[in-house]
């Protein structure tokens, strides 16, 4: 009796606390993060542990007996050389936009906060590249580059300097610097106004005292503006470089990866062998290889840039 | 601070860099008033005279409208959809920091980093299964993946307001949704606008997923349209070109109107991403 009449308010409190309406809140609260779970799980967990399972298995979307192949499908990859084509150039696209554009726009950053008639006009007209749809301006490169009647570039060539079209996109280097210069074209203004930004925060006493202590214009720049830019050159580079390795509507538009496999991507890679050729096996272990690539470099930038912000500010 | 003169020299070099920067959309532009012959002859030149025969065959054999209302509402509803889940999660986030939360922030931060070809092949096979491959309530449900980046901008404004206020409201006996939907929604309206900018010009610009998942052309977005379009027309330039222009007029038109938003989104994603 003693005993039950002990234990009995704890069982009433244990329930009432399960009732409470303190308790009650909190779960209504937290059904709040129901949708974003669902989100996570159909489209983040289950897929990617799918990608994990196909790349070491010779599943092929029909077979109903499915074999682990332990790294075959890695070792494939490596050795097919569509694929490699396509980690090579997108590497080469990734670093070379990074490196151009970082190059022009923190230079034209600080052309655009100077003061100039036509400044606002200047500015809209640099950022609006990267506005439209990058497909549809490829499709519209595609067109300025032909050899073809259409081709303003080689008939502007012909006009000028009287020398023949050159083959822009149906030579493969000029056809994987055709890309990346498209690629610079429409993104440079936008990281320039990005950078743009940074320059605002930057006091103006700094550039008055370096003035006053008889520093030049170029030892501003290098002692105060690139310096204090460093923020945003992390963040503007860690944008270019994921978006580089992501890469597929700007090429696959211009040149549709070729010619040959000279502007290949990994994406499109992917595309081709998992959809297209149902061969889910490589194209999965392509997909986990490529997220690891991403996320290391993600990382590998981060700690170097940190450490780069370190020594300089 | 000294006023800095304005430098006529810059202003010269300055637009003429503009100018070479702005030549190719002069050049679709022009030419979509001149016979394809005109632009072969000299496809920078100026048009002779107002010839509108290449818009008139534009509307009459393409779908235009088709496509863009496909556009406008696959981006509409995937646009609520992931400003509601994520912006739902944040306050959720914000107001119970229990471990089971903490544990779905780092997850979360994890699925950004994910890129969309890591999960490419199975969400196929996944929408295979649904039977929402080659639909637009498909590419809405990819979309909806949009959410977790939603979900980051918005929890960082959150932050920035007093926490108090939500507590007031909880003391004054509002339950958790009434508080998210009188409260947390118009409070957060500055970052909705900014997200929703920002979110809209990647579906409505997107080309590799309904390239990958559409294939009926009644079901085509603008930028799939104006790709199958290319095929279709093969030579006939002032007509790609003119489908080029009347897809690109509401961007134009978007861009003037939310410029500041659109920079907005830029610096705010930035700082996330």
């Amino acid at each position: 009796m003693t005993v039950l009449g002990r234990r009995a308010p704890a069982v009433t409190g244990a329930l009432s606390w399960l009732m409470s309406p303190k308790r009650l809140e909190g779960l209504r609260l937290q059904a709040f993060m129901v949708p974003i779970g669902v989100v996570f799980a159909v489209l983040f967990a289950i897929p990617l542990a799918q990608s994990l399972y196909f790349s070491v298995t010779d599943f092929n979307g029909y077979s109903t007996k499915v074999n682990f192949v332990g790294l075959e499908n890695y070792r494939k990859i490596f050795t097919d050389p569509s694929m490699l084509a396509g980690l090579g150039f997108t590497l080469l696209y990734a670093i070379g936009t990074t490196v151009i554009v970082t190059v022009l726009a923190i230079p034209l950053a600080v052309l655009l906060n100077r003061r100039f008639f036509g400044r606002n006009v200047v500015r809209a007209v640099f950022f609006f590249p990267a506005i439209p749809s990058i497909a549809i301006l490829g499709l519209v490169w595609a067109f300025i580059l032909s050899p073809l009647g259409s081709g303003a570039i080689n008939w502007l060539l012909d006009a000028v300097g009287g020398f023949g079209p050159v083959p822009w996109l149906s030579d493969g280097t000029l056809a994987q610097l055709s890309v990346i210069m498209v690629a610079v074209w429409s993104s440079t203004g936008w990281h320039a106004i990005l950078y743009l930004a940074y320059l605002q925060a930057i006091p103006g006493d700094y550039y008055e005292a370096a003035r006053v202590d008889g520093a030049s214009a170029r030892q501003a720049f290098f002692r105060i503006t690139l310096p204090l830019l460093a923020p945003a050159v992390t963040v503007s580079s860690l944008l270019l470089m994921t978006g580089g390795l992501k890469v597929y509507d700007l090429p696959y538009t211009l040149t549709k990866g070729g010619p040959g496999y000279a502007t290949f991507t990994i994406t499109q890679s992917i595309i081709q062998s998992g959809i297209a050729q149902a061969k889910f096996g490589q194209a999965s272990a392509l997909a986990v290889v490529f997220m690891l690539v991403v996320g290391a470099i993600v990382a590998l930038q981060l700690v170097l840039s940190r450490r780069l912000e370190g020594r300089l500010s | 601070m000294r006023k800095q003169r304005s430098s006529p020299i810059l202003s010269l070099v300055m637009i003429l860099a503009a100018a070479v920067v702005g030549v190719p959309f002069y050049y679709i532009v022009v030419n979509t008033f001149k016979t394809q012959r005109e632009t072969s002859a000299s496809p920078l030149a100026p048009p002779t005279s107002l010839y509108l025969d290449n818009y008139v065959r534009v509307f009459e054999n393409t779908p235009i409208l088709q496509s863009f209302l496909n556009t406008v509402y696959v981006t509409a509803v995937s646009i609520v959809i992931m400003l509601v889940i994520g912006s739902m999660a944040a306050y959720a986030m914000l107001l119970r920091t229990n471990l089971i939360n903490r544990v779905a922030g780092v997850l979360l931060v994890i699925a950004f980093l994910v890129p969309g070809q890591a999960t490419l092949i199975p969400v196929y096979r996944i929408l295979v299964e649904l039977q929402l491959v080659d639909s637009l309530e498909g590419l809405i449900m990819l979309y909806t993946a949009g959410s977790i980046f939603c979900y980051f901008l918005i929890q960082g404004y959150l932050r920035s307001l007093p926490i108090s206020i939500f507590e007031a409201a909880r003391i004054d006996g509002a339950g958790p949704w009434q508080i998210y939907w009188r409260i947390v929604l118009p409070l957060i309206r500055p970052i909705l606008i900014t997200v929703g900018v920002f979110q809209t010009m990647w579906i409505w610009n997107d080309f590799i997923t309904p390239n990958v998942f559409i294939s009926s052309p009644d079901k085509q977005t603008l930028v799939l349209q104006v790709y199958k379009a290319v095929g279709e027309y093969s030579v006939d330039w002032p007509a790609f070109m003119t489908l080029s222009v009347i897809v690109l007029i509401p961007v134009v038109i978007f861009f003037i109107v939310m410029q500041r938003h659109i920079v907005n989104g830029l610096l705010q994603g930035s700082v996330k991403g």
